[in-house]
């Protein structure tokens, strides 16, 4: 299983790399956002905003919108390219397929990540140049540094992988996820709102008692959560005999 | 006995309200080039999936290698190459990529692959390519490709699903040639499925036709010519007008009329080739206007039995 997981991973990011390094406008993308998320941004903030662990939300839910692009082609795209079913009549087992796309377009999001936040270390750290290298320094940076970008980014390809396996095209699966994160995010904004006064003065006595770590912590713990319960509904949906009639 | 690589009972399988396969039972044994001959939509795709185990039967049991394809179709995978409907190339990768990841997934030692890379992309003279995006190649060796990677592994049987079609007549034949040289060198179990008849002629040593699910017959393609009668009766002469070609094609005991190089074809049915078979129509042509200088008999070739058991069963 894991030899076959590796292979899928091995094939799925050649593709990646290949696409956005082949194909015109694609292969500008990841380089668009090192410079604004890397240098723009980090230049702005300064080092009292950037080596937070606020400071890292930014790279980190931008990095995990990157992997929508990414994981709406993983089974929309060999569908659409007519490679699934060749796929699907090798040895490979369900999982090692299902597995190694996700992880692949975790991968990418979360390379994505840790590029836009070393290059803003580096711009933050040359912009305010004092004589000493200046760096995150509170465990829950480091936390939502190390674990924040692959947990939110499984979130979104985890789902990403549900409406792949279920869309005809890309381009439908790119406009599904589109819209989802937009209903997720904006619901998010106008329903925090709407909520119940008691709900508000909960949450605002736990983000004002609760150490950053004990947030971080907890974040990491709800994302796990939603990570294995739609990994769950991805293997669940994920039947050769279904997709190879699709 | 003899070793089978395919054994199918009954097998049948429903899309709806459509049967794509009805009652299909076939013995495929282990080291035959087995041809699946049909018209599109015949079933032929879907008695891949079927033996694959990619998809349930409606009814009836089928092993393959010895394995249930319901129950047990990872191990079937596991021993069986496919090219499928597509070539199922990943264009963006290079040729050397594309071969390198299905041999992996096949768990092929390292060296062992490189070799075998090797020595397939040379057979198939794209060796001096292997680095290129495939996506940049004609499609004729995009096809060469297709095949190699089912091969790649040496499995103990490969299904190969239209592997010329689309392809123009020369890359059609040079692709025939290769296959049936690494056929040959390496003596695995073939089934291969097309419309093409002088590919099945050429390249299988037993063939079953198929049409609209239902099997028609299993033979070798010289049992298949003269069990399906197959005769082939060509006459020399003049005059041989549409409204004759018509009348003929109407006539009992033919199962084709028409007109090639000047000469007049009869493809006849069962038992017609003789001499009281070929007598009423040759006063019928007679009668019609035509002028007959000489009359030959011949065997036909398996697409015009072909074509005749498609007439028949129509």
């Amino acid at each position: 299983m894991s030899a076959d997981f590796a292979t899928v991973l091995w094939k799925e990011w050649k593709e990646i790399v290949l696409e956005r390094s082949t194909s015109g406008s694609g292969s500008y993308r990841p380089l668009i956002l090192l410079v604004v998320l890397g240098i723009f941004v980090p230049f702005r903030m300064g080092p009292e905003r950037f080596f937070t662990a606020a400071g890292l939300l930014v790279p980190t839910f931008f990095s995990a919108i990157v992997i929508t692009a990414v994981i709406a082609d993983s089974f929309a795209g060999e569908r659409e390219r007519h490679t699934l079913e060749t796929l699907l009549a090798s040895r490979l087992s369900d999982r090692a397929i299902l597995f190694g796309k996700i992880a692949a377009a975790i991968a990418y999001g979360w390379l994505i990540s840790a590029a836009c936040i070393l290059v803003g270390a580096i711009t933050v750290n040359v912009a305010n140049w004092h004589g000493r290298i200046l760096m995150f320094h509170d465990a829950a940076s480091w936390l939502i540094l190390l674990i924040g970008p692959p947990l939110l980014g499984g979130v979104v390809a985890t789902a990403g992988v549900l409406v792949s396996l279920r869309s005809a095209t890309v381009r439908g699966a790119q406009q599904t996820l589109g819209v989802a994160l937009a209903v997720v995010v904006l619901g998010t904004v106008f329903g925090s709102n709407s909520l119940p006064t008691e709900w508000k003065t909960w949450f605002a006595r736990i983000l004002l008692t609760w150490s950053q770590i004990d947030l971080a912590l907890a974040a990491a713990g709800v994302l796990l959560a939603i990570d294995l319960v739609l990994l769950l509904a991805g293997m669940a949906r994920f039947q050769r005999s279904k997709l190879v009639l699709d | 006995m003899e070793e089978l690589a395919i054994r199918a009972q009954g097998l049948t399988r429903n899309f709806a309200a459509v049967r794509a396969l009805d009652d299909l039972t076939l013995d495929v044994p282990a080291g035959s080039v087995f041809g699946f001959l049909g018209p599109n939509g015949a079933g032929k795709t879907t008695t891949i999936r079927l033996l694959l185990g990619l998809i349930e039967p409606t009814s009836g049991s089928a092993e393959v290698l010895g394995f249930d394809t319901r129950t047990q179709g990872a191990e079937i995978r596991a021993r069986t190459g496919a090219l499928l409907e597509h070539s199922g190339l990943y264009e963006r990768l290079s040729a050397e990529d594309n071969l390198r990841f299905y041999g992996r997934v096949a768990h092929m030692p390292k060296a062992e692959l490189d070799q075998r890379i090797q020595e397939l992309l040379t057979h198939l003279g794209l060796w001096d390519r292997r680095k290129e995006a495939v996506v940049k190649w004609s499609r004729g060796m995009k096809q060469k490709l297709a095949i190699a990677r089912p091969l790649l592994h040496r499995p103990g049987l490969v299904f190969l699903d239209e592997p010329t079609a689309g392809l123009d007549p020369v890359a059609a034949a040079s692709l025939r040639d290769d296959l049936a040289a690494l056929a040959k060198r390496w003596g695995a179990t073939i089934f291969l499925t097309t419309h093409n008849m002088a590919e099945a002629e050429k390249l299988c040593s037993i063939v079953a036709v198929i049409r609209q699910g239902k099997l028609l017959a299993v033979g070798s393609p010289a049992e298949l010519r003269a069990r399906g009668g197959g005769q082939r009766t060509e006459i020399s002469g003049r005059g041989f007008s549409d409204a004759m070609l018509a009348n003929l094609r109407q006539q009992a005991g033919v199962s084709q009329a028409f007109v090639e190089g000047g000469q007049l074809i009869l493809v006849l049915k069962n038992g017609g080739g003789d001499a009281q078979g070929v007598a009423p129509l040759v006063s019928l042509i007679v009668r019609e206007g035509g002028e007959v200088q000489e009359i030959r008999s011949a065997q036909g070739s398996l697409e015009e039995v072909f074509l005749s058991m498609m007439g028949e069963d129509a």
